[in-house]
């Protein structure tokens, strides 16, 4: 499961806010937060749903662009949490 | 390593050096020649202050030196420069005690002691900065640094400390003391709130050429959106008062809004500027006028802030409440979140002015944006919103549906911005009466011109916001760059004389006026009532007042509280306490015991004695200059000095000005100076004479006070009139008969000196600051001549001299001892010309 992280994250972030998009264009490094995509909604959106998926807790403070601004960081920080 | 890519390095080296800061020979001509034109641009229209072109300058120099250091000294040279910005700006005093404070603070941070600790030790420093900026405890000493502290602490204070907490990596004191103290900081007050972790992640995260390119880019839009602003500020805005159609309610409300052009002007400057050090920030503002909906509005305007708030308020509430189900804690925290913006608001109007702002309208500003954002929020959460990476799918349909929206939410966010910014709720509610107003073709422009700059707007445009320039492909980099070159080159030549005048009168008048900075004719006359009264409204960014009350030192000169006036109880309202002296800065002031600001005089003339009745205002009293420093005693001075032979007259010049007097009290100073058996008086106008009469009159009847003219209350009954009526309504009532006012007072002021035997002269006398008030001048001249004043027009007494070396100070408009000299220079030549006219034989015009 955690090898998948990247893709269950861009599964989840293509179905609920990006329906009908490409899914090239979403790469592991698009910018999100800062991007513009995800908005405080989203992001709390997302946040619900790696705890949900991947068993772990988030703290306030992680809630940024410099966790989650890319499915990259938020595999790692996935990755960091279940370590 | 060398920052510089010279010539033909290899490929592989060439992309190392540049994604370590390095960049090619060719770029970095490319920006100095860009740098260079945007100096030329700031100068040309005096973008901001002196202050600012000087620290520009140091910037731009500094990034010439900065670009080419290797990066390890690079972080250090950002922080001596902006330190020196600091000395540049400031003087090496509050400088210093910028810093030392500033350290203070930094230092309380990083106390080896726990968190908790630390925080408390802060909020006692804070305590003690609150103490010493509301005056509590006295500190002159201070007065002119805390808008530039309160800016570069109140808000990245908490974000520093709140990363200090949570944030893993190393502390850098280097950089944390350029954040602290940024080099474009020293000239801006109203500064973004930036991002520690921003500020720390994104530096020279990308290549450091386009890094710097689109540094200059946002400098130019700044500039742009700040000329855009100044048109807005100079030739549209209306006083509440001036808006009786439903043409004049839509420019209102457009104009008043766009008035935050300013605000998004400056923040891009400001960023721009650090994107020339590597710091590459995300975007201040997002296209704010194009927002679709509340939730999208408060995205897309003052970003920082958003963040700010979003960070260390925003997710730790949710969090917090996320027991309750996350809709209930998100909505929760959102209604927290605004009801902390509105506290927040105030909390930097404390360190920006040093009052409390508590207003109403504040509080139920952000009450409503808070609940229609709610709303929205949650519409969002049950239905979710357009967003794109880069599919294009916009349809006629789907344009035309996002133009309504956007349309809508402009309007409302106007109407709401009207509220906020009002100055009072009576005043807000009147505007709507222009409803009641004749339609006309007019009242299609601003919607018509809205609905095509929204239609344009929302074509949509594909990419995401605030990616790495260097993602961008070379045609569309390319085609930016000729855009910015060609943008810096047409407004530099239109800027230039020869060049506008070409474009027509209208066009030639337009532009000049948008090549200086000043106080629009709405400010200008808050100022004025400023010195009288204490003003709200500076409180509150769409009056670019409160920028220069910021630099008004507490002990300033203080016509309301300097006990020089007392109370009357009649149609005067005020006048000048008999026998008063007072040591002011600049001099004595003292009133004689007849109340004129005035050597004694006895009531009967001497013989063979030229006594002149000088009426005016605070200029004419001469405020802010010593006894013996005022035009009249100047020119009262010379006349006898030039003429004295034993058989010429003497002179006596009464002063009866009393600041603050508007043209209907002047008639009571003219039944007061007729007893002292005059053989001229001289009426001194100083601008605005029309709508400064006419509020005068509005004024009055709202309080009850008695008219004791005749036409004054012909006047007002026919204007139907009546005390129950709020300031605004008045004034609309009375606007229409603002003619019939002046005239009516010219016409009493002139029957009345004749009746007396005395020659009635009017001179005109300017304010110091140019300024659309001028626009009622030749009506002024005209009203007087006909009245049968014997006219002295002194327009031009300070035209080609500098305003900073004849006024006060830059927050008091009042002639300095300098600008007397000028007047009373002028007036006596005047008077010479005139002599014949106004002069007459004592033997016939003496009543003794």
């Amino acid at each position: 499961m955690t090898d998948d992280i990247e893709g269950a994250v861009k599964r989840f972030i293509l179905k609920e806010f990006l329906p009908g998009e490409d899914p090239a264009e979403l790469t592991d490094a698009t910018p999100l937060i800062t991007g513009g995509v995800l908005d405080s909604i989203a992001t709390l959106k997302v946040v619900m749903f790696i705890e949900e998926t991947f068993g772990i807790s988030l703290q306030a403070h992680e809630v940024d662009s410099e966790h989650l601004d890319t499915i990259g960081q938020i595999a790692q920080l996935v990755r960091a949490k279940k370590s | 390593m060398t920052a510089m890519v010279f010539g033909k390095a290899s490929d592989a080296a060439a992309r190392k050096d540049v994604a370590q800061g390095g960049i090619g020979i060719r770029e970095y001509v490319l920006i100095l020649v860009q740098l260079g034109l945007l100096t030329l641009l700031l100068r040309q229209f005096q973008i901001e202050s002196a202050a600012f072109l000087r620290l520009a300058l140091l910037a731009f120099c500094g990034f010439a030196v900065h670009a080419l250091l290797p990066m390890r000294y690079r972080l250090a040279f950002f922080l001596a420069l902006s330190l020196a910005g600091i000395v540049l700006v400031l003087d090496i005093v509050n400088s210093l005690w910028i810093v030392g404070i500033g350290l203070g603070l930094i230092g309380i941070s990083h106390l080896p002691i726990s968190f908790r600790l630390r925080g408390l030790l802060l909020l006692c420093a804070g305590a003690l900065l609150v103490a010493l900026r509301s005056k509590w405890v006295d500190a002159p000493a201070l007065d002119a640094i805390w808008p530039i502290l309160g800016s570069m602490f109140m808000f990245r204070l908490i974000v520093y400390f709140y990363d200090l907490r949570h944030d893993k990596a190393p502390v850098s004191p280097v950089r944390t003391l350029a954040y602290f103290f940024m080099l474009p900081n020293a000239c801006f007050p109203l500064f973004p709130v930036v991002d520690y972790k921003a500020f720390r992640r994104n530096y020279y995260d990308d290549d450091a050429y386009r890094t710097y390119q689109v540094g200059v880019d946002w400098m130019l839009r700044g500039v742009v959106h700040l000329i855009l602003y100044r048109y807005v500020y100079y030739h549209l805005t209306l006083a509440p008062a001036e808006v009786t159609e439903p043409a004049q309610l839509l420019q209102y409300l457009v104009a008043n809004f766009l008035l935050y052009l300013r605000v998004s002007g400056l923040f891009h400057l400001i960023v721009g500027m650090l994107y020339l050090f590597g710091f590459r920030l995300p975007e201040t503002h997002n296209r704010y006028l194009l927002a679709s909906s509340f939730t999208d509005f408060w995205r897309r305007i003052n970003i920082y802030w958003k963040e700010f708030m979003q960070r260390i308020f925003y997710y730790p509430l949710v969090f917090r409440f996320r027991r309750m189900g996350t809709t209930r804690a998100m909505v929760l925290a959102t209604l927290l979140v605004f009801a902390l913006t509105w506290f927040l608001h105030a909390y930097q109007w404390f360190w920006l002015r040093g009052t409390v702002l508590l207003v109403w309208q504040d509080v139920l500003f952000w009450v409503i944006l808070g609940a229609v954002v709610v709303v929205n929020s949650l519409y969002e959460i049950k239905y979710g919103r357009e967003r794109s990476i880069g599919k294009s799918d916009q349809t006629w349909r789907s344009l035309g549906l996002l133009t309504l929206k956007t349309f809508a939410t402009f309007w409302f966010i106007c109407v709401l911005w009207s509220f906020w910014t009002a100055d009072s709720l009576s005043g807000w509610l009147s505007l709507w009466s222009a409803l009641g107003g004749p339609y006309t073709f007019d009242a299609l422009l601003y919607p018509a011109i809205i609905l095509a700059v929204i239609l344009v707007g929302s074509v949509e445009r594909k990419g995401l916001r605030n990616t790495r320039a260097s993602t961008q492909d070379e045609g569309s980099w390319r085609r930016g760059r000729l855009v910015t070159v060609v943008a810096l080159l047409a407004l530099i030549s239109v800027s230039v004389e020869a060049v506008h005048q070409q474009l027509g009168a209208k066009v030639a008048t337009a532009i000049h006026s948008l090549r200086s900075g000043h106080l629009s004719r709405l400010d200008t006359a808050k100022l004025e009532r400023g010195y009288y009264e204490n003003l709200l409204s500076v409180d509150r960014f769409n009056s670019q007042l409160w920028e220069v009350y910021t630099k008004k030192p507490a002990n300033w000169l203080d016509v309301q509280n300097a006990g020089l006036k007392r109370f009357t109880g009649d149609f005067a309202q005020t006048e000048l306490v008999p026998s008063f002296v007072s040591r002011t800065p600049y001099g004595t002031l003292s009133v004689n015991r007849w109340g004129m600001r005035d050597q004694d005089h006895e009531r009967t003339p001497p013989p063979n004695t030229h006594r002149i009745a000088l009426l005016g205002a605070s200029s004419v009293m001469g405020w802010g200059v010593g006894d013996g420093e005022t035009f009249e005693a100047l020119v009262e001075t010379r006349l006898n000095k030039e003429h004295a032979t034993v058989a010429a007259p003497a002179y006596e010049i009464l002063n009866f000005a009393v600041p603050g007097y508007q043209p209907p009290q002047q008639l009571m100073a003219l039944d007061k100076a007729l007893t002292f058996a005059p053989n001229v008086v001289v009426y001194v106008a100083t601008g605005r004479e029309l709508s400064r009469a006419t509020s005068y009159l509005a004024e009055v009847v709202r309080k009850k006070i008695e008219i004791p003219f005749g036409p004054l209350r012909d006047i007002v009954a026919r204007a139907g009139l009546d005390a129950s009526m709020d300031e605004t309504t008045g004034l609309r009532r009375l606007e229409p008969f603002s003619i019939d006012i002046l005239l009516a007072t010219y016409q009493r002021i002139v029957d009345q000196t004749r009746a007396h035997s005395a020659v009635p002269v009017f001179v005109f006398l300017p304010q110091v600051r140019e300024g659309s008030w001028q626009e009622e001048t030749p009506e002024t001249l005209r009203l007087a001549k006909s009245a049968g004043f014997v006219v002295i027009d002194m327009s031009d007494v300070y035209k080609g001299q500098d305003i900073a070396t004849i006024r006060l100070a830059e927050w008091d408009d009042h002639p300095n001892r300098r600008g007397h000299e000028l007047i009373a220079s002028r007036l006596y030549d005047e008077l010479q010309k005139k002599r014949e006219t106004i002069f007459l034989p004592v033997s016939r015009a003496s009543k003794n």
